[in-house]
């Protein structure tokens, strides 16, 4: 039955177009359509753009110079929500090289559990049009770690975020090309959040109820201040 | 689900009479429109962007063999297992026989207005499972028994105070305040995360399938699709050909236009593309992926004049601004899709004899045609369901009368200018002292609600104008 369920289908789109186009001119009237254009940046630089996005998707973002600060940035935000410096992140060679012991950081490295409080995520991609940062499934980033915990932290490198969502999939497929496609990509932008009931927005829905970004690299601090709206534009 | 709209003006009358209800919408209406508006303002060429799409989908529809095929052989080179389903039946029986292949007793599932379409649900639950909605607006009206009164907010019928009893009522947890929206959420994602730690099988719907890659995308803000997607370890992804799109950056585009239209946000907490089954690098993820592509009638519907609807993403922006929706609300249109676009899917997908009164709930005034991210011309198509409706002959034959007679005056310029003339100064004459008419022969329908003006003097617009071009030809 089902393989002739699957026929009757193709054989009714078929009709729709009785003559096929072959692959290639198919996908050349594709490429004449192109990509569509990216929503309006909210600032010119940047990463004040992706600042303020990640602000405005209710997260909140700090700036480190380097990993050593990144580290230290870590433990304090972990020990003023939790007085603890326990933390699950995956295993990111990245993230193993850390200098973990100069911030007091315990990470256990693996797949978060029920009973984790905080998960870190090392981000693939910033982009800068939504605030989002990209994660791939895997090893070094388990799909659970950026469901299950309370507060998700999540660093990003300053030059990988990008301006576009089109520039992000551009990274991706070039990522993506040399080995085999991961089982999740996955853009967050923001804790979890719901507005089913009478319409109000509450943080925390099944996901994290926190959403901690770390810009690591050397953006000057008004870049912050900008993207808050506390101090104008250059 | 079992289809209602045969029975639209009834329940469209009885939603009229509670008044909560109706000053809940009349705030949907103006808030959620409002959200929309400002971010379709902040993204800058909003417009292009609904061109740009129609291009795409224009482009996909014209080649559809071909990107299915090409997404069912990705889909298939990833390891997912590829279903097509002809009929909602089908489709419900392949997602229990994969439960039941599984000896699988628990189902945590996504939202999905797909499955509420063939209802999946009351087959699963007769078979024995145990079956848990995890939207939180899906999960409310689950647990109160009711259906979704909204695509988007399935649950925006409930007041706090109903949801609050509801949960007092369905949760064993002792004595608790429950005062607030916060308090609901919390306990709501206490009681669900068990669940979902204990899911034998997820089950999620897509917002788009992307051929390139043999991936399907998955837009939410709580995240719950996603716990479905990665923890049970079988995963049944339950979809339509037409959500069918050629790159991830069209998916991307449809995402820009899906989140701004239905919520006013810019982007979703999570948007995530899922490719199949763990891989060797995976730690997590289910071991086994499933994708159910139904067909129930579409591939009738592409074939149709009515095709457009198939561009539909499922965002709610022709609910929120249709003056009708906003009335009388979700259920009176007795299934699973409302307002305009419901409007043409009900009697497309279900039947015209059943749900020839939806079409009529059209005022014509196109605000939903003014909105839709698809561009699609909701207007024309519950126009041209109305003339299928009386080439059916499925009004009733005095309404039908009415109506031939009605077309026959209006072809009789003379009789017709001279009827209108008279009773025009008749009513004039008669309603005079009050301005205005409270009761009115063959038209109580009317004055049941209002009053009916009385004409001003000067005669009919006819008149005016003739007496106008009389007087020196000025046009004003």
């Amino acid at each position: 039955m089902a393989e002739s369920v699957r026929a009757a289908l193709f054989a009714r789109l078929r009709e729709r177009s009785p003559a096929p186009a072959e692959p290639a001119e198919i996908a050349r009237a594709l490429a004449t359509i192109g990509y569509a254009t990216a929503a309006r940046m909210p600032h010119a630089d940047l990463h004040t753009a992706f600042i303020a996005n990640v602000l405005a998707n209710k997260g909140t973002l700090e700036l480190a110079l380097d990993r050593g600060a990144a580290v230290r940035a870590i433990g304090r935000y972990l020990y003023k929500r939790f007085r603890t410096h326990k933390l699950v992140a995956g295993n990111d060679p990245r993230l193993a090289a850390m200098p973990w012991r100069d911030g007091g950081v315990l990470p256990r490295f693996g797949a978060a559990e029920p009973g984790d409080a905080a998960a870190l995520s090392y981000a693939r991609l910033g982009v800068a049009e939504t605030g989002a940062i990209v994660t791939f499934t895997g090893r070094a980033n388990p799909g659970r770690n950026n469901l299950l915990p309370e507060d998700h932290l999540v660093l990003v490198n300053r030059e990988d975020v990008v301006a576009t969502l089109e520039d992000a999939w551009a990274k991706i497929r070039i990522e993506t090309g040399a080995g085999a496609w991961p089982r999740g990509i996955q853009f967050i932008a923001g804790p979890s959040s719901t507005a089913d009931v009478e319409a109000q927005l509450v943080l925390g829905a099944h996901g994290p109820c926190r959403w901690h970004v770390i810009l690591v690299g050397d953006t000057p601090a008004q870049a912050l201040e900008q993207a808050r709206g506390e101090l104008p534009e250059a | 689900m079992k289809v209602a709209s045969q029975d639209f003006l009834q329940q469209a009358h009885e939603a009229l009479r509670a008044k909560d209800k109706v000053e809940r919408r009349d705030l949907l209406g103006q808030f959620m429109p409002a959200a929309r508006d400002a971010a379709a303002n902040a993204y800058g060429d909003f417009d292009g962007l609904r061109a740009h799409m129609k291009r795409v989908r224009g482009h996909t529809t014209e080649h559809l063999a071909h990107y299915l095929q090409q997404f069912e052989e990705a889909a298939v080179a990833h390891g997912n297992q590829v279903h097509f389903a002809a009929t909602a039946e089908q489709l419900n029986s392949t997602v229990l026989s994969i439960c039941q292949t599984h000896n699988a007793r628990r189902v945590a599932k996504g939202k999905s207005m797909v499955t509420e379409e063939t209802g999946l649900n009351e087959l699963l639950l007769k078979a024995g499972l145990e079956v848990l909605e995890t939207d939180l607006g899906e999960y409310i009206i689950q647990q109160a028994g009711e259906a979704p009164s909204h695509i988007v907010g399935p649950a925006f019928h409930k007041s706090l105070a109903e949801v609050r009893e509801l949960f007092l009522a369905k949760h064993k947890l002792g004595e608790r305040a429950l005062e607030s929206v916060s308090d609901i959420v919390e306990e709501a994602r206490g009681v669900l995360r068990e669940r979902f730690l204990a899911a034998d099988v997820g089950i999620i719907g897509a917002n788009a399938l992307i051929a390139e890659h043999g991936t399907t995308m998955l837009v939410t803000n709580e995240g719950n699709g996603d716990l479905c997607a990665n923890l049970p370890p079988v995963l049944i992804i339950c979809t339509t050909f037409e959500r069918l799109l050629p790159r991830a950056e069209d998916a991307m585009a449809l995402q820009r236009l899906l989140v701004r239209s239905a919520t006013g946000q810019s982007h979703t907490c999570y948007t995530s593309f899922y490719s199949g089954p763990r891989r060797e690098d995976d730690v997590d993820g289910p071991l086994e992926t499933h994708i159910i592509l139904l067909d129930n009638k579409r591939s009738d519907i592409l074939a149709s004049d009515y095709h457009e609807i198939l561009d539909c993403i499922r965002c709610g922006a022709c609910l929120n601004h249709c003056p009708i929706y906003i009335g009388v609300g979700g259920h009176a249109y007795g299934w699973v899709y409302p307002g305009p676009m419901g409007s043409v899917l009900t009697p497309l997908l279900t039947s015209l004899e059943q749900s020839h009164d939806l079409p009529n709930a059209c005022t014509s005034c196109g605000r939903c045609a003014e909105v839709c991210p698809a561009n699609i011309p909701l207007p024309d198509l519950l126009r041209d369901l109305r003339q299928e409706e009386s080439a059916q002959q499925l009004k009733p034959a005095r309404w039908r009368r009415g109506l031939r007679l009605h077309a026959w005056l209006l072809r009789q310029p003379v009789l017709y200018q001279r009827l209108t003339g008279w009773s025009m100064s008749a009513l004039g004459l008669l309603g005079k002292r009050r301005g205005a008419f409270r009761r009115m022969p063959f038209a109580s329908g009317w004055t049941s609600q209002r009053d009916f003006p009385a004409p001003e003097a000067g005669g009919t617009f006819m008149r005016q104008y003739a007496a106008r071009k009389r007087r020196g030809g000025r046009r004003g």
